[in-house]
């Protein structure tokens, strides 16, 4: 039977936390030394693009800092720090969409569109036909796969960073790849 | 090709080695047996090699940053936005916020007070509200410059009838030597009345009575000068002073103009 995965809690982060609550700046440093890159992963993962990536990593962080006093210790930190990341995330590429007006933009994308375009196999370079691909999966899947495949986390790890259970975490993972599949189907040569 | 749905939930994770011990190998050996689930797992792998070509482009792009300097430019992001945020230095003493509410108050009862005091000394002006306080009723201003102007007038009037009096009294029916005290009280008074008057005369629609009503005030205080019991030549001298500016027909003329204007 599958259990709740039990969210575990870093002590030396929950130690970093309370002294930024007090406004200890080195610490607030050292934690985001600690997490700057797993933030830029999921950015980049996002955004594709390494100045917008960076400076989501600082928005997210500078977002993290205005609300560590609602932080309550005992909660999982990291799901906490990539909820903060994947929202930030979701909401640049809202106005990038705006901005351009550019449907290239995965949240909405439409399979059948992907796959009519990836028949080209030229037009596209396999990071940005995979970008994309992920991008069209729903977020929970997407996050899944980002953390699993691009973050190289494990399944446990990945349960504890998003704070959800562990059967749940591999049924997301298994239904990212199945509509990757789907709509990745003509570029990997066959028919789902 | 016919499906296999045996183990087809956990291709991914077997690609992946997420998978207990035992289970690898289960699924390892029946690999061999099941085209279907090779097939299944061949599209996986594709897609994972996808994944793994994304991954590398990640880790270039992760290889050009510089990773040292970015916590201290954060931070440094971070704090000078929280500075901006912040007062530049505590409040101490008075700007303490507990003392806020009190320093609110009197800044509060000053701001009233002077409104107040503004609105009961300025100038009235016409067309504005004014306090009869007297009466405790607000009435517009115009109506009260009416009033005041009505009021001037019967008083005007008032003190050039018995001015009027006074003189024909001493012109027409005057003895020498008879009611001398008498007149002289009335004098007196009528003087005083004049001091009183004076203010209301001020108005410029109410000049032609001040010119007579000085007139008049300027005659009485020369007999106020003078003994109570006229000498013949001293009465002789006030008819001649009285004839002289003709004020018996000035008054009359001033009155009638008066009574016109009383509406």
């Amino acid at each position: 039977m599958e259990q709740k995965n039990e969210r575990t809690v870093d002590p030396q982060v929950e130690f970093l936390v309370d002294r930024i609550k007090n406004g200890d700046r080195e610490a607030f440093m050292k934690l985001v030394a600690a997490y700057q890159q797993k933030v830029f992963i999921l950015a980049y993962s996002m955004v594709r693009d390494r100045e917008d990536a960076l400076d989501l990593v600082q928005e997210v962080f500078l977002r993290l800092y205005e609300k560590i006093q609602s932080y309550r210790a005992g909660e999982s930190f990291q799901a906490w720090l990539m909820q903060i990341a994947r929202n930030l995330s979701i909401d640049f590429l809202r106005r990038r969409k705006t901005r351009k007006n550019d449907s290239l933009d995965g949240l909405d994308l439409d399979r059948a569109d992907l796959a009519t375009e990836c028949e080209d196999p030229g037009r596209f370079q396999t990071g940005e036909l995979i970008h994309r691909a992920v991008l069209a999966l729903p977020e929970k899947q997407r996050l899944v796969f980002i953390l699993h495949h691009f973050d190289e986390l494990k399944y446990e790890e990945i349960a504890d960073r998003l704070g959800i259970a562990l059967g749940t975490v591999k049924s997301l993972h298994f239904k990212a790849v199945q509509n990757l599949r789907k709509t990745l189907a003509p570029s990997l040569g066959g028919v789902r | 090709m016919k499906v296999c749905r045996k183990y087809k939930k956990e291709w991914p994770a077997f690609i992946g080695g997420q998978l207990p011990n035992g289970r690898t190998e289960e699924m390892a050996a029946h690999l061999k047996i099941c085209a279907a689930c090779r097939a299944e797992l061949e599209e996986t792998r594709k897609l994972i090699s996808l994944a793994t070509g994304f991954k590398e482009e990640l880790e270039e792009v992760m290889a050009t940053v510089d990773w040292e300097s970015l916590p201290g430019k954060i931070t440094d992001r971070v704090w000078k936005r929280e500075e901006r945020k912040a007062p530049a230095f505590a409040p101490s003493g008075w700007r303490s916020w507990k003392w806020q509410p009190v320093v609110a108050g009197l800044f509060l009862g000053l701001l009233l007070g002077g409104a107040l005091t503004f609105l009961v000394l300025r100038p009235q002006k016409p067309g504005t509200l004014v306090a009869r306080q007297e009466a405790g009723l607000s009435l517009p201003a115009d109506l009260v410059e009416r009033v005041d102007l009505a009021l001037a007038r019967r008083e005007t009037i008032d003190y050039l009838e018995r001015s009027q009096y006074l003189l024909l009294d001493l012109l027409q029916n005057g003895q020498p030597g008879e009611s001398g005290l008498v007149r002289r009280d009335r004098i007196q008074q009528l003087l005083t009345e004049k001091k009183y008057l004076n203010n209301q005369l001020d108005d410029w629609r109410l000049m032609k009575a001040r010119a007579i009503c000085d007139q008049i005030e300027l005659l009485f205080l020369e007999l106020s000068q003078l003994s109570p019991e006229l000498t013949a030549q001293e009465l002789e001298k006030v008819r001649e002073m009285v004839e002289e500016k003709q004020l018996l027909l000035k008054i009359n003329l001033v009155k009638k103009e008066l009574q016109q204007g009383e509406v």
